[in-house]
């Protein structure tokens, strides 16, 4: 992608998500991520209809008057978007790529978290950790973020979200609201994810394509290994392999699932085929309850 | 080079077979192309493909079976371009044999029954014996009466030569007797031979009273080439019983015998060959054994090479193999992408 083609991406992404920001996800995002507590900015006037239990003792007494202390919520949060920037990102059956799919909801995000005077910060990972932008809050650095997630070659091929999470808890001592969009094509990270789900607010965004879980049946299929370029060839009829692979893979999704309800984690599954409005509106929705 | 299990088998161009050492070069090459820059379908989730409990089934085995089907095929195309030959015999013999020119009189008079059945059917009876005693020389049957053909020309192939004998047949030829031609058409059969020893064996029953050449000078012919000449003349003493075609049939009258006794023996003298009179089968017999004694010699005969291509089968394997090939990886073992 050239430059051009790049910004009008950014552009393009800027506009696609502006309505679901301003629209579908402020109020939710606002209320669901809510800072520490409440903090107190100043006192003013009583007027009609102010709780009288705010009114401040100390300062009606000096002045007199009645006064009321005005508390703020603690609003100034980070969020670190964690990308997988990995080989088995780039594979997509239907029109976008996962790639392309985490790219679309971390624009969201960055810019849902900017509208509300938000950090954002990023960190693009395959088998080590790409690249790392600080948490920063203004329009310019979002849109530097997303021209990132857009343009940015990995070096890496592979998937180790232990390093990365590692990376982050090094980085980031204050607690942060972490999106990890991923598809979880690694293992290892088990104890990591539970030590940075503690610390932080970790949401887990996992995407998935449907023709990773069941391969079509077309006789000899020859695959390449994105994370490491090795070729195998399958024999997709055999009703072995199939039912082998289909045992294996949801295995595999059921562990995963498992463990990020054994750590408390939460978790987004999108699929490329699907709109990825819904889940994160239902993701929403079900924070909010929660509270 | 019979190590291709084929009999005689020649390459006309054996250089082509080098091209052979090509197939395992091309083999390597191919299992490590296999290996590298080959297109295929990006799969996010190949790293769970490499694990060991994967069932493997045969299909996915014979992968690249249609790959090594294509070389043999082309090795299969070298070898066609070698062009195999198979020769039946290729080498020279050299055996002992002399050639033979055997002239016999068929004319009316042959049906005489002083020999049994008559004279022809017993000429050629023991000459038949005669031709099956010899093994390597090179025989040729001349027949004459009015005129003289030939029957058949110098040959080791004895079972033509006796199937041409038995075919012969009083009346093939007009009647009469023309000695100095039957010597005459002989020498002619013998004259281009490298054997260092040629015979001719002339079998009549009569007086030469027909033919173009004398049968002395033919003789003087004969003599020039060094062709010996046994003669040999058929018929008792006395008369003898002919048959006769009369209105009523086949009648046999008797009727004196008449042999040019002078003549034969001359010409045997001039050509340091021998007379033989034979009164019945007994003495023909004795006769044919005496020459069949006397004669004996070296000569090297040469068989023809009669090639054969082989190529057919070679081709017809590659284009089997190819089709094959062609429908296996377009069925059975159809690979994507």
């Amino acid at each position: 992608m050239t430059t051009r083609e790049i910004l009008k991406k950014v552009r393009q992404i800027e506009i696609r998500t502006r309505g679901l920001v301003n629209e579908v996800f402020s109020g939710e995002y606002h209320s669901v991520f809510r800072g520490r507590g409440m903090e107190f900015s100043e006192v003013r006037e009583y007027q009609v209809g102010d709780d009288i239990r705010s009114i401040d003792w100390n300062v009606t007494a000096r002045f007199d008057h009645p006064f009321v202390k005005i508390f703020e919520e603690e609003r100034e949060l980070t969020v670190i978007l964690a990308v997988d920037m990995s080989g088995s990102q780039k594979f997509g059956s239907g029109k976008y790529t996962k790639q392309q799919i985490a790219a679309e909801i971390s624009a969201i995000l960055a810019f849902s978290s900017l509208k509300n005077n938000d950090k954002v910060g990023l960190i693009l990972f395959s088998d080590k950790v790409e690249k790392y932008i600080p948490p920063k809050k203004a329009k310019s650095h979002t849109l530097r973020i997303i021209r990132d997630l857009l343009s940015f070659e990995p070096s890496g091929k592979g998937t180790n979200i232990k390093s990365a999470l590692e990376f982050l808890n090094r980085m980031q001592s204050k607690r942060a609201i972490v999106f990890l969009l991923s598809d979880f094509n690694d293992s290892g990270y088990e104890t990591i994810l539970k030590v940075v789900g503690k610390r932080h607010d970790l949401v887990g965004v996992m995407i998935e394509d449907d023709k990773e879980n069941e391969i079509p049946a077309v006789g000899l299929l020859r695959v390449i290994d994105p994370e490491n370029g090795n070729f195998i060839t399958l024999d997709t009829s055999s009703a072995a392999f199939s039912e082998w692979y289909k045992a294996r893979r949801s295995k595999l999704t059921g562990e995963r699932k498992n463990l990020f309800l054994r750590s408390k984690i939460d978790s987004i599954s999108v699929n490329t085929k699907e709109s990825y409005i819904k889940p994160l509106v239902n993701f929403f929705k079900m924070r909010e309850s929660r509270w | 080079m019979s190590w291709l299990g084929l009999g005689d088998v020649y390459f006309a161009n054996p250089w082509v077979l080098w091209l052979l050492l090509l197939i395992p070069v091309l083999g390597v090459l191919e299992y490590f192309r296999s290996k590298k820059r080959e297109t295929a379908f990006l799969l996010s989730t190949a790293n769970i493909l490499n694990e060991e409990e994967r069932p493997r089934t045969l299909r996915e085995r014979l992968e690249s079976v249609p790959v090594y089907i294509r070389l043999l095929a082309l090795a299969a195309i070298f070898v066609a371009l070698a062009r195999p030959q198979s020769t039946t015999s290729g080498e020279n013999v050299f055996s002992e044999g002399i050639d033979i020119a055997l002239v016999l009189d068929v004319s009316g008079s042959m049906l005489a029954q002083d020999f049994s059945p008559n004279r022809l059917e017993a000429a050629k009876s023991i000459t038949d014996e005669f031709i099956a005693a010899r093994k390597t020389d090179r025989i040729g049957l001349v027949i004459f009466s009015r005129e003289a053909f030939t029957q058949c020309p110098l040959t080791v192939d004895y079972s033509v030569l006796r199937t041409l004998l038995t075919q012969v047949k009083s009346g093939m030829i007009e009647d009469g007797t023309a000695i100095g031609n039957a010597i005459a058409n002989g020498v002619n059969r013998l004259k281009d031979s490298d054997s260092k020893t040629k015979i001719m064996v002339l079998l009549t029953d009569g007086v030469n009273n027909s033919g173009e050449i004398d049968p002395l000078m033919a003789a003087d012919i004969a003599m020039q080439f060094g062709i010996r000449i046994y003669t040999i003349g058929v018929g008792t003493y006395g008369e003898a019983p002919y048959p006769v075609q009369t209105p009523f049939g086949t009648r046999y009258q008797m009727v004196p015998v008449e042999i040019d006794e002078n003549i034969l023996t001359e010409i045997a003298n001039r050509t340091e060959g021998k007379y033989f009179r034979a009164t019945g089968n007994n003495q023909l017999a004795d006769i044919y054994k005496e020459i069949d004694k006397m004669e004996k010699t070296k000569i090297m005969v040469t068989s023809f090479q009669n090639r054969k291509e082989l190529f057919l089968p070679w081709v017809a394997a590659a284009l089997i193999l190819l089709l094959l090939e062609n429908l296996l990886s377009k069925t059975y073992l159809r690979k994507l992408p």
